[in-house]
């Protein structure tokens, strides 16, 4: 990431005119059905939205706010979800300004923040866990997968510690595509999350590892199932300056695979009603639209439904910009109410592609004592792998 | 400075601890509104309601405690009309919502924290629309749009936002909560007709700008949703034949559902701004250019109003230029078009929103474009019919922020244009801040105003000095 412009930053903070569209504008004609999931899940007060968040950061980098972990709560309480972003009109990119603003002001005092961060430098992962771990999984896949080759699948530490089933999945469905791919002896953390709240330096170092490690694997390709690695190790590394292979989400080969029907899978029994929901970062962030729907309604017997929110103006499923850390309540709430969206279309299964968003939205699920499945896309296709 | 622990509490009890905020970041995002080159204001605390009785328990404390009183909802007002006072608080409505249908009575009740893109989602359903659209209505509520006398697309056929509405639900400043129009028996079906019971309540509340006292629901009128439009535009020579348009189609009951003129240099400035992104292709105008969306809902209607507006506009010797992207743009994009093209251009602004006749509409261009003469700023104006014969004229003066002799510069201008403006004729919606200086001669209506003001709110605690300065 380059070195930021603080003149520019607040003259960019500055085209915000207070008007108040990223609060919870309903825009039929565009999809909009309210825009900040904070601001609908919170008191709502000003600094809960995008408006109020700019003018909390605008008056912190001024000094006319004191520079408290209170005061700058308001910079921290975002999933940077990038919906304001979606239907601002001014000429500015509120979500990536707010990040450059965690990132000036990151002499705030915050330890949750801090507390990541640490973790990741010390464990390559956040979440404490032996970095062997990533490949723990293999053992059940029933293949080996070599430690290097040209086709790199880098499982990301949510799927690769939490939810070792998306990695499972994507592993058998690779396979079964016959792409020869390898798994990293020591993946390290992509660093998502360091450079989400601000902390550049310690993701920059961090990024280093990772290519490193990646460039010692001979990869030519790297594939990834976590929608927050792609747009870490597509977008955000370049910006740091750093070279790295062609990166691909899962979905994004599938949609090919799918296309071609090079994958067989076997109809699901009855009739089941799915609906998507869009990780930010792997949408709004990177435009990956089509690919993740067209993978889901390849399987035979599927009935695909679009919530009332989706594609571009897709509601957040809370997770997202450290807000999991910051605020898990918070966090959990707006999982919950991104579910209730899947049950008013009467889903059974809400699908998405990235781990990070799926155990959120389980947590919201489970907050509502909702029975509906949460699943990651890939295990709904390496199911039906004939 | 936040309000006294104690005083606090209290308002805590009446909506909950949560919805009361006396931290620094919050009272500072509530110091200012969309309103520009405005001095911020810091509350003393911020109150979010969930409905009228709630609203009334606040109010009862503000009066005991002689607290002024700032209502907001949007926050998108932009005449200083929602700044706090020192040491008040801010009664923020947006959790007030609720729509209500009544399909025979051909009306809609709405929460004051009801936006109009919601409004107009759910009446679309049904087929329906309240047909006054505001530039801001993805941002603003209905009710704060009825408390600023506002108006927009859709103006030009329906008139401002006040004409829409049959009642309203009002907490007065001492907590009493009244229901106006037809709704005030308590045994009527619904809102079916503003005037009733004698004076026209509803109407003291329009354009107050919460002076006498917080509209916690509005009933509005609903229309059929039209489906047939035709879109033109008609070019004249002469600003006073183009006028002579205005006029004509209105003498015809021509459904011009949104006319706006526009002069030729802020035409310009505005196909320069958006033509590319709106795929306006480029054009010959003219000296005035009417820009005109006709609706209605019947096809053989419509072609009748198309072909009578063309004919007046050749009778008069100006030539139909059948382009029809850029009415298209405004009837179509009405939510979002005129948010873009207030902010595309990178600078901030100031507006003084007012009403002129149609033959005194350039007296407006005229003065706004010798402010920037002699103040050398940027800006524009371009009005819009707004009723039954009144233009409405948007002046928007350009500034930049982090210049502060720019912005000094433009607050000065615009007492100087308010005053111009007032002596042209015109008439602002509503006597916000930015007017209050402007008005000359008007001392018996002010006396009545603040006779008004003296005995619904004998404290004063209402917005106080945003209503003309009362």
């Amino acid at each position: 990431m380059a070195e930021i412009d603080l003149d520019e930053l607040i003259e960019n903070l500055l085209q915000c005119r207070r008007c108040g569209i990223c609060r919870n504008a309903v825009y039929e004609e565009r999809g909009f059905d309210g825009v900040c999931p904070v601001w609908k899940n919170s008191p709502g007060f000003e600094t809960s939205f995008m408006r109020g968040r700019i003018q909390v950061a605008l008056a912190l980098l001024e000094g006319v706010l004191e520079k408290t972990p209170e005061n700058s709560e308001a910079l921290f309480s975002c999933t940077l979800c990038g919906n304001c972003t979606e239907i601002c009109a001014a000429e500015f990119n509120p979500a990536d300004c707010l990040e450059e603003v965690r990132a000036v002001l990151n002499d705030i005092p915050n330890d949750v923040r801090d507390a990541i961060a640490e973790k990741i430098i010390q464990f390559d992962n956040p979440y404490e866990k032996n970095r062997s771990l990533k490949r723990e999984w293999i053992k059940e896949v029933g293949f080996e997968i070599p430690t290097s080759g040209e086709v790199l699948y880098f499982t990301g530490c949510t799927a690769g510690m939490k939810l070792p089933t998306v990695v499972i999945s994507a592993a058998r469905i690779l396979k079964a595509a016959n792409i020869e791919f390898a798994v990293l002896e020591e993946e390290p953390c992509c660093g998502s999350v360091m450079l989400r709240t601000g902390k550049t330096d310690e993701a920059r170092l961090n990024a280093q590892r990772v290519v490193s490690a990646i460039q010692k694997s001979g990869a030519k390709k790297v594939i990834v199932t976590c929608a927050g690695c792609l747009k870490t190790l597509r977008e955000d590394f370049p910006k740091l300056g750093l070279e790295i292979p062609e990166v691909l989400h899962i979905t994004e080969i599938l949609q090919e695979t799918a296309a071609c029907k090079k994958l067989k899978l076997k109809p699901v029994t009855k009739r089941l009603k799915v609906t998507y929901h869009d990780p930010c970062h792997l949408s709004r962030a990177m435009g990956v639209y089509d690919a993740p729907r067209e993978v889901i309604m390849s399987i035979p017997n599927i009935e695909f439904v679009e919530m009332e929110t989706s594609r571009e103006t897709a509601m957040c499923c809370g997770a997202g910009g450290g807000l999991r850390s910051y605020d898990p309540e918070l966090a959990k709430k707006i999982a919950a109410d991104r579910v209730m969206s899947a049950h008013e279309v009467g889903a059974e299964i809400i699908a998405t592609a990235c781990p990070f968003c799926e155990s959120n939205l389980r947590l919201g699920a489970e907050q509502i004592n909702s029975s509906i499945r949460v699943a990651d896309i890939v295990d709904l296709i390496a199911e039906r792998l004939m | 400075m936040a309000i006294d622990k104690k005083i606090a509490k209290e308002f805590e009890n009446a909506v909950g601890a949560e919805y009361v905020s006396t931290r620094p970041d919050v009272l500072l995002t509530y110091s200012q509104t969309a309103s520009m080159a405005v001095e911020p204001v810091i509350p003393s605390a911020v109150i979010r309601p969930a409905n009228a009785k709630e609203v009334s328990q606040i109010l009862k404390l503000a009066n005991k405690h002689r607290i002024p009183v700032t209502p907001r909802s949007g926050g998108s007002s932009l005449q200083g009309e929602a700044i706090p006072k020192p040491g008040g608080i801010v009664v923020d409505l947006l959790r007030l919502g609720g729509i209500t249908l009544y399909e025979n009575l051909r009306s809609v009740t709405v929460g004051a924290g009801v936006t109009y893109g919601e409004l107009d989602k759910f009446l679309a359903k049904h087929g329906l629309f309240l047909p006054v659209y505001p530039e801001s209505s993805l941002v603003c509520t209905v009710a704060g749009n009825v408390a600023v006398n506002g108006a927009g697309v859709g103006s030009s056929l329906y008139g401002c936002t006040g004409e829409m509405v049959l009642g309203l639900e009002v907490v007065l400043p001492d907590g009493t909560i009244i229901q106006t129009g037809s709704e005030a028996n308590p045994n009527s079906p619904g809102p079916f007709i503003r005037y009733a019971f004698g004076p026209d309540l509803t109407g003291l509340f329009i354009g107050s700008l919460g002076s006498f006292g917080i509209i916690t629901k509005v009933s509005v009128k609903t229309f059929k949703r039209m489906k047939y439009f035709d879109y033109n535009m008609y070019g004249f020579d002469t600003v006073e034949l183009a006028e002579q348009f205005l006029i004509e189609i209105k003498q015809n009951d021509i459904n011009g559902l949104f006319t706006s003129i526009y002069s030729g240099e802020v035409l310009d400035l505005f196909m320069d701004m958006l033509s590319e992104e709106l795929g306006f292709p480029p054009f010959e105008h003219a000296e005035r250019t009417v820009s005109m969306t006709i609706g209605r809902v019947r096809e053989d209607m419509l072609e009748s109003d198309a072909k009578l507006a063309r004919e007046i506009c050749e009778r008069l010797g100006g030539r139909v230029l059948n382009v029809r992207e850029m009415p298209q743009q405004e009837w179509e994009g009405r939510f979002w078009n005129f948010v873009r093209a207030s902010y595309i251009h990178g600078w901030h602004w100031r507006t003084l929103y007012h009403h002129q006749t149609p033959t005194n509409s350039h007296k407006s261009v005229d003065i706004i474009m010798d402010a920037m003469d002699k103040y050398r700023f940027l800006g524009h104006t371009a009005g819009f019919q707004s009723g039954h014969s009144s233009m409405n004229l948007y002046p928007h003066l350009y500034f930049d922020p982090q210049d502060k002799d720019e912005e000094e510069k433009v607050v000065k201008a615009h007492q100087e244009i308010a005053k111009a403006l007032f002596k042209s004729g015109a008439v602002p919606f509503k006597l916000a801040e930015f007017w209050k200086d402007a008005i000359e001669d008007m001392d018996e209506y002010m006396d009545f105003l603040k006779h008004i003001k003296n005995s619904i709110d004998p404290n004063n605690i209402m917005n106080p000095g945003v209503l003309g300065g009362i």
